[in-house]
């Protein structure tokens, strides 16, 4: 049976050494019986307030599933000097486009992203499977059986994430049909010829948008709407 | 050759939409289809000097654009008025908010990213020299796709000698021999080789091709699985 503080410090070694988070399940294995209902969480936790307290410039963070040893951030700016050059450049907003539908869409396949984003996205699509931040993960079964792409652990751990529920939350169609000033009697305006009663169409409806309200969970994940 | 120049702020033709529908404070719920078709045309027209490839996605937006207004313009029959017809305009609409949901999520995974480009993980060290001899961080819950393997096979036809005189020979072999031969070679090895020895021993091109179908057949059938120590460390074929 192991002191609490052996276990402790070969936690910290197995993180410390490992190239990739170390999973709880990873932890556990290296230590078989000898941890005795010891709860690795709360190791964890310990030896993060132990950096904390004597000024360490790293933590312990989960990431995709596992842990991993980080710098703080506030040593950023002397860190990338140190790798000056060496660093990789930022992910496109195509990129970033293509990823966000992947990721909630998973498994989706070329065509649906080109679809939404409107634009054609093999070349990008390409670059993300380089980068390994998406990888074919089957095929679907209609027409011309096209390749199906999802994202993999390296997308998790190139946002810092722990698993795709701390991905921020596409809003809603309904609400952002609401914000748009979107009302019941939207076929009504819209049946109108456009050019010249737009205004009065307009001036109509503008106090209505109450009219429905989306019921939905997580709204606490929104950000303000950068079109307003 | 094609010059290919990123107009920075507009990552396709429901970008510039909704770019020029912020711009003029349109209701997106009431498009004014001819203002924003002409301002979009005149965009297009900036767009076609400079992307010619990128182009022909912003000129079917317009074709869009155009074939709804031309179906707005078109007299409504009596008939079909008790219905509610839809708006030529509501499909547009559906595809731009579809458009928005997902780039307002991609702008905040940049900030994501950019926080996770402040910390530094301990991996970027690779001490290692080369010592392939075994699997020694065998991890058998990570899959690697066909991807990786075609990219592999990719970098040992480059190692393959390349012919410099020219001669025109038969070679007899099938995929079923190298199948044969790959699960012997399985056999005699402990149920697991490596990928380039196991090509490296071929010498001969057409041999190798041959031998790789045949192992993606292998896997195919699942008497076979391919696993990798490392990113980029060496691929081994494993007997299932």
């Amino acid at each position: 049976m192991m002191e609490h503080s052996e276990i402790k410090s070969v936690v910290e070694a197995l993180i410390f050494a490992a190239d990739q988070p170390v999973t709880l399940a990873m932890l556990k294995k290296q230590f078989a019986e000898e941890l005795n209902g010891t709860s690795l969480d709360s190791i964890i936790d310990e030896l993060n307030e132990e950096y904390q307290g004597s000024g360490r410039a790293f933590s312990i963070t989960m990431v995709a599933g596992g842990y991993q040893m980080i710098t703080r951030p506030e040593y950023a700016s002397w860190i990338k000097q140190m790798y000056h050059g060496r660093t990789k450049n930022k992910l496109s907003q195509a990129a970033l486009e293509a990823l966000a539908i992947i990721a909630f869409k998973q498994p989706i396949s070329k065509a649906e992203v080109a679809a939404i984003r409107g634009v054609n996205s093999d070349g990008v699509i390409k670059n993300l499977l380089e980068k390994r931040l998406i990888s074919i993960s089957g095929r679907a079964e209609g027409l011309g059986r096209p390749l199906l792409y999802s994202t993999t652990r390296e997308f998790l751990e190139y946002f810092g994430i722990n698993d795709l529920q701390e991905l921020p939350k596409p809003r809603e169609i309904e609400e952002l049909f609401k914000e748009g000033k979107f009302k019941d009697e939207i076929i009504e305006v819209l049946a109108e010829t456009p050019e010249d009663e737009e205004q009065a169409a307009e001036a109509s409806g503008q106090d209505e948008t109450q009219a429905q309200q989306p019921e939905k969970a997580g709204d606490g994940d929104r950000t303000e709407n950068p079109s307003e | 050759m094609s010059y290919h120049i990123q107009l920075d702020t507009f990552d396709g033709p429901l970008d510039l939409l909704l770019f020029l529908i912020r711009k003029n404070e349109i209701d997106l719920f009431d498009i004014p289809i001819a203002e924003v078709t002409q301002q979009y045309l005149e965009y297009l027209d900036l767009i076609k000097m400079l992307d010619l490839e990128g182009a022909s996605d912003y000129i079917l937006m317009a074709a869009t654009l155009i074939r709804i207004k031309a179906k707005m313009l078109l007299p409504k029959s009596p008939v079909e008025d008790e219905e509610e017809e839809e708006d030529p305009r509501d499909e547009l609409v559906r595809r731009l908010l579809e458009y928005q949901r997902f780039k307002e999520v991609s702008i905040q995974m940049a900030d994501l990213e950019q926080a996770r480009r402040l910390v530094w993980p301990r991996r970027f060290f690779d001490y290692d020299l080369g010592d392939d001899d075994e699997p020694v961080h065998w991890e058998p819950d990570q899959n690697y796709s066909l991807f990786d393997l075609m990219r592999v096979f990719k970098d040992v036809l480059k190692k393959a000698p390349t012919v410099t005189e020219h001669r025109v020979e038969t070679i007899s072999v099938t995929s079923e021999e190298q199948m044969d031969y790959l699960l012997k070679e399985l056999h005699e090895n402990n149920d697991q080789i490596l990928f380039y020895e196991t090509m490296e021993k071929l010498q001969n091109r057409l041999v190798m091709i041959v031998t790789f179908i045949a192992l993606l057949e292998l896997i195919r059938r699942g008497m076979v699985v391919i696993n990798q120590s490392s990113v980029f460390g060496e691929i081994w074929i494993k007997r299932k």
